[in-house]
């Protein structure tokens, strides 16, 4: 990779700033009825925070990609409300940390209404020392009905150093809910391995090729075909940065 | 004059986590030869085929295995893979996320480099790609789908010599390749084989049944039970277990 693909970033293009209704706080951001968003958010290299809350008026939808590459420390907190009947949200996330890199993931949904939907997807790959803490939590109101609520925390660990914490929370008061959480922590599959070196392909890139089928559904969200070339270039060259 | 000895196991004694599976056991294989591996559940097929391809947890404890006049267990299994060693799965391992194009063209490629050759050039990778992929009739689509991932067993073994063909090896290894498939797939994987089969390469053919065999028909036919080779011989052995099953060998 040349110095310049380096230096690239990427941009903040699908960010639209959003009025906040009067009296509205900072860092709250308001979708209102039927409005939909999609964010992405490279953690260092996007200018600027992330509202730290969405409420999500009736029938909105959000969709947020958050990327944290190695090198960074950050706490990642997302807290949505549901407000709005039929409102939707989809989280992604892939961090990939390595030497002393310590993140904190903390997810808050809370499902105020019926008929809203919400799907968590955090992805982990964790080398040297470092420590990555994932914290979703679900709460479901007493009159959000007809809720789903689904969260998966997927994590590989490189090392024995490095630490990874998962803590799924869900808090549910509504009886008519479809909610699921799973948490799965581990290293690479060597029965994978070593059908991939069977075929000649060296361990070191049968590694790389395991740790970017793991990270690839991070990218599920990324229509837009250019920036999802470049966020796979530079997920691939994190991901060899961490053996 | 006597065709060269392209593989040659010497009292290989093996095994894994301190259980010793294979009780010495001597196999030649020469160039241009199909032998066929014949023998009960837990014999030991799939312990020989494992320590051929340098699988992780296996343990040789004694002998020998030179394959083209080179120790092959100094080599590793990818190390193996560029000598010309290529083994068809039992069970194919599912890589979700990467794709058969991408697999392949790291699998080749990576070979070349360990050879000191420049990467195959994109326009002639993808014209073996499609030449192989209609040697066992799959569609172009085939090449974006993700290894393995929601492959019928039919398509999985397929797969397998589809990926055999593109690696062109020296030595197949096929691992109970025919089990669970129908006739036509059968026939896709036995044309693999005889496709492959030239005075320079050689085959082993693991199985239970005697189908595969007919179709590929052995040079030689070994029947391996107990962790040993109970006996060695041509066709006829196949028909004998036939009729009469392993029993009758001791």
């Amino acid at each position: 990779m040349s110095k310049e693909q380096k230096k690239k970033t990427v941009d903040y293009g699908h960010y639209v700033p959003i009025p906040l209704p009067e009296g509205g706080e900072e860092g709250v951001a308001v979708l209102e009825a039927g409005r939909s968003l999609s964010l992405l958010h490279v953690v260092g290299m996007t200018p600027g925070d992330l509202p730290r809350r969405f409420v999500l008026r009736e029938g909105a939808s959000l969709e947020v990609s958050v990327f944290s590459f190695p090198g960074t420390s950050a706490p990642l907190p997302f807290e949505i409300d549901l407000a709005g009947e039929g409102a939707q949200v989809t989280l992604c996330g892939l961090c990939l940390c390595k030497g002393e890199d310590k993140v904190v993931v903390n997810t808050s949904v809370r499902h105020l209404s019926p008929c809203c939907q919400s799907q968590q997807n955090f992805y982990t790959i964790a080398s040297g020392h470092s420590d990555v803490a994932f914290n979703g939590r679900i709460v479901v109101a007493p009159d959000a009905q007809k809720t789903e609520a689904y969260q998966t925390n997927r994590n590989i660990l490189l090392s024995e150093d490095a630490t990874i914490g998962s803590t799924p929370q869900l808090e549910i008061y509504a009886d008519d809910v479809k909610c699921s959480h799973g948490a799965t922590a581990g290293s690479l599959d060597e029965e994978a391995q070593f059908y991939m070196r069977s075929r000649g392909i060296p361990l070191l890139e049968a590694k790389v090729l395991q740790m970017l089928s793991f990270a690839s559904p991070s990218l599920s969200l990324i229509r837009d075909e250019e920036k999802r070339e470049e966020l796979s270039g530079m997920i691939e060259k994190a991901i060899r940065d961490l053996q | 004059m006597a065709k060269d000895i392209l593989l040659d196991i010497r009292s290989l004694r093996a095994g894994i986590e301190d259980k010793e599976i294979l009780h010495g056991i001597d196999l030649q294989v020469h160039r241009g030869e199909v032998h066929a591996v014949m023998g009960p559940n837990g014999a030991g097929k799939s312990t020989l085929s494992s320590v051929l391809t340098g699988k992780p947890l296996y343990e040789v404890t004694e002998g020998s295995i030179t394959f083209n006049g080179k120790d092959l267990l100094q080599m590793s299994p990818e190390e193996r893979a560029w000598e010309g060693i290529f083994m068809s799965f039992q069970y194919p391992v599912e890589i979700p996320g990467v794709s058969i194009t991408n697999f392949m063209k790291t699998a080749l490629n990576s070979a070349r480099k360990a050879r000191g050759e420049e990467p195959l050039k994109a326009g002639a990778f993808l014209s073996l790609m499609k030449e192989k992929m209609a040697l066992v009739g799959m569609k172009s689509e085939f090449s974006k789908r993700e290894v393995n991932v929601g492959f019928s067993g039919g398509e999985k073994k397929r797969n397998e010599i589809f990926q055999m063909a593109m690696l062109d090896p020296t030595l197949a290894i096929l691992d109970e390749t025919d089990s669970g498939l129908d006739v036509d797939a059968l026939k896709i994987v036995a044309d693999g084989v005889n496709t492959l089969r030239s005075p320079e390469k050689s085959s082993i053919i693991i199985t239970h049944y005697k189908k595969l065999l007919e179709y590929v028909h052995p040079d030689v036919v070994h029947i391996l039970k107990n962790g040993r080779i109970a006996c060695t011989g041509g066709f006829e052995l196949v028909d004998m277990v036939e009729e009469k099953g392993f029993d009758v060998f001791s």
